[in-house]
């Protein structure tokens, strides 16, 4: 879908000039974003950006100052129904201390209903997810397969998860990410918060990212690598004058000394290969900017990378 | 009706009721059993004549040593009351305020009910409260029959009816301010601030003349002012219990509609 049309049923989730204060703080600003039906979206942005706040909007929990939330094309602050199709694992999880994970667990799907104990048992079985014990003695990653299972319990056609892996060690991290799989093969739309890049670069299709309440910038992965600015390192036989190089479109230097230049290089590579060539090349490298280095030039106060908006 | 969430409340207030019930029910226990000792003590009512003033500031009036009186002085007038409201101020400032501040609300109000459904749940879950101090005195009163205690059943029915209702109001009232200013300090604040006050109102209202203009503002007035406990619970205080609690409830309702969860 191209920007500025309007969602479609094929749009799981829609979010149209969003915007919410908390008296004089900040949450987010004119946030337009949609998250197409099937898709994992991975909404990004450092902390305090406003990634949360964004999320219990999705989820109703927020009252938007101005703008509009619509999950398959329902209010989900007013309709129940709706509510029943996703499911929510909240950032900062904070579960009832003196139940049991099973108490709690079998206590909200009597209250959600039509769960099947049977799915119950595998996600149990899968998270290796500590049942007896009361939920204040187990650990940070032992409460998040709890959170987990209540939001995977019902099947739900959209998983609204903020920071889903937090706590959790690399081997169950795996399954968490085949759960996810596992769900979108089914036709289930996933958005989910993360600061796990790699997480990220495994599980989603296409990112968002929020910078100071802001949406700075939509898109796929794999656009976002094309677009980013590569690392060029360039040794030259002789001293040359860089001059007519620096001076390309989208060429920053990083370093530079007589022989050596460390370039930025934002856009195609043919001009600058074409500007050093007949200067006498001795070796030259061209790497791709890393996830990292990509979601860091959206993070930092002035962002080089440009805003994107391919919703 | 679904319970669900009510009953959940219930549950992880089960031993904080228990505690309540049992503890009120032994003071009240020892009162009834303690009576017959003081049954012919008219020195206790000289001293209430002497100093009405500093009696009612105790919340005793009357006589001291008729069954009804003696209940009223050392039950009814303060200390049930002031048990049965600490429950329900408590819950009434959790159940909202207390969880959204924890960050426990939101998981629940995700699920697939509506806010006025959950909050619904919440006031059944206040009222259920309301009831294990009122009951457990209740008892004791039966046994205080075997020790000479014996106001009428209409009497302590009443009593307990207007310890109930009243809990119920000041519980709606914590709750009613924690979902106004989702806070659980400024709740239990103010609700315990009015309780102290209607408190007041009600002890001297008999004695100070100014005072006893304003003691139709205070539900312990309408719930155990009124010599209930010989008397009943009048049908006019049951309506101002009643209502009170409802327009409490109405505020909650709004309150929490627009109320932001985490």
């Amino acid at each position: 879908m191209e920007a500025g049309q309007g969602p479609s049923s094929t749009t799981a989730v829609a979010l149209e000039a969003l915007t919410k204060r908390f008296g004089r703080r900040r949450g987010i600003e004119g946030v337009s974003l949609e998250v197409r039906a099937g898709e994992v979206l991975g909404f990004l942005g450092p902390n305090g950006a406003g990634k949360s706040t964004t999320i219990r909007l999705v989820m109703g929990l927020l009252l938007p100052t101005s703008g509009s939330v619509r999950v398959f094309g329902s209010d989900p602050r007013h309709d129940v129904s709706v509510r029943r199709r996703i499911g929510y694992l909240p950032g900062e999880l904070a579960l009832y201390p003196s139940l049991s994970g099973a108490e709690l667990i079998g206590r909200v799907a009597r209250m959600r209903g039509g769960v099947e104990s049977r799915r119950v048992d595998q996600l149990v079985e899968r998270l290796r997810v500590e049942l007896d014990r009361p939920i204040r003695a187990l650990s940070k990653g032992n409460r998040q397969k709890v959170g987990l299972v209540l939001a995977f319990m019902h099947q739900p056609d959209l998983l609204v998860l903020d920071e889903p892996s937090s706590g959790l060690d690399p081997l169950l991290q795996e399954e968490f990410e085949g759960m996810v799989r596992e769900r979108v093969r089914d036709g289930a739309t996933v958005f989910l918060s993360s600061h796990d890049l790699d997480e990220v670069d495994r599980v989603v299709d296409r990112v968002a990212i929020i910078r100071r309440g802001r949406l700075v910038g939509v898109d796929t992965l794999d656009q976002l690598r094309q677009r980013a600015p590569r690392l060029v390192e360039v040794r030259f036989a002789e001293p040359i004058d860089p001059t007519r190089i620096l001076a390309l479109p989208g060429v920053r230097a990083l370093d530079a000394n007589a022989t050596e230049l460390r370039l930025e290089v934002t856009g195609p590579l043919g001009e600058l290969l074409q500007t050093v060539q007949p200067l006498g090349v001795a070796d030259l490298t061209a790497r791709p900017a890393s996830l990292d280095a990509i979601f860091r030039s959206f993070y930092e106060d002035t962002p080089r990378g440009e805003e994107i908006h391919a919703y | 009706m679904r319970t669900d969430f009510a009953r959940l409340d219930l549950r992880l207030r089960r031993r904080g009721s228990w505690a309540y019930s049992l503890g009120i029910g032994a003071y009240a226990l020892l009162i009834v059993v303690l009576y017959p000792a003081f049954k012919h003590d008219t020195s206790l009512d000289q001293l209430m004549r002497g100093n009405p003033t500093m009696a009612a500031l105790f919340g005793i009036s009357g006589s001291l040593t008729s069954p009804a009186g003696w209940l009223n002085a050392n039950l009814y007038a303060n200390v049930v009351p002031l048990f049965a409201l600490l429950v329900t101020i408590g819950y009434g400032a959790a159940a909202v305020a207390g969880d959204n501040g924890d960050e426990r609300l939101g998981l629940l109000a995700a699920l697939p009910v509506s806010r006025h459904a959950l909050l619904a749940q919440k006031l059944l879950a206040l009222g259920v409260l309301s009831l294990p101090v009122a009951v457990a005195t209740l008892a004791a009163d039966v046994v205080g029959r075997f020790y000479q205690l014996r106001p009428s059943w209409q009497g302590l029915v009443g009593v307990t009816a207007g310890v109930a209702l009243t809990a119920m109001v000041f519980g709606c009232l914590a709750l009613a301010t924690g979902c106004l200013t989702n806070s659980r300090g400024i709740a239990i604040g103010v609700s315990s601030a009015v309780a102290a006050a209607s408190y007041v109102i009600n002890s001297l209202s008999g004695s100070v003349v100014w005072v006893h203009h304003l003691r139709l503002l205070s539900p312990l007035y309408w719930a155990v002012g009124q010599n209930q406990v010989e008397n009943g619970l009048p049908v006019s205080s049951l309506i101002a219990l009643i209502a009170t609690a409802a327009v409490l409830s109405g505020i909650a309702f709004w309150a929490f509609d627009r109320l932001d969860l985490r």
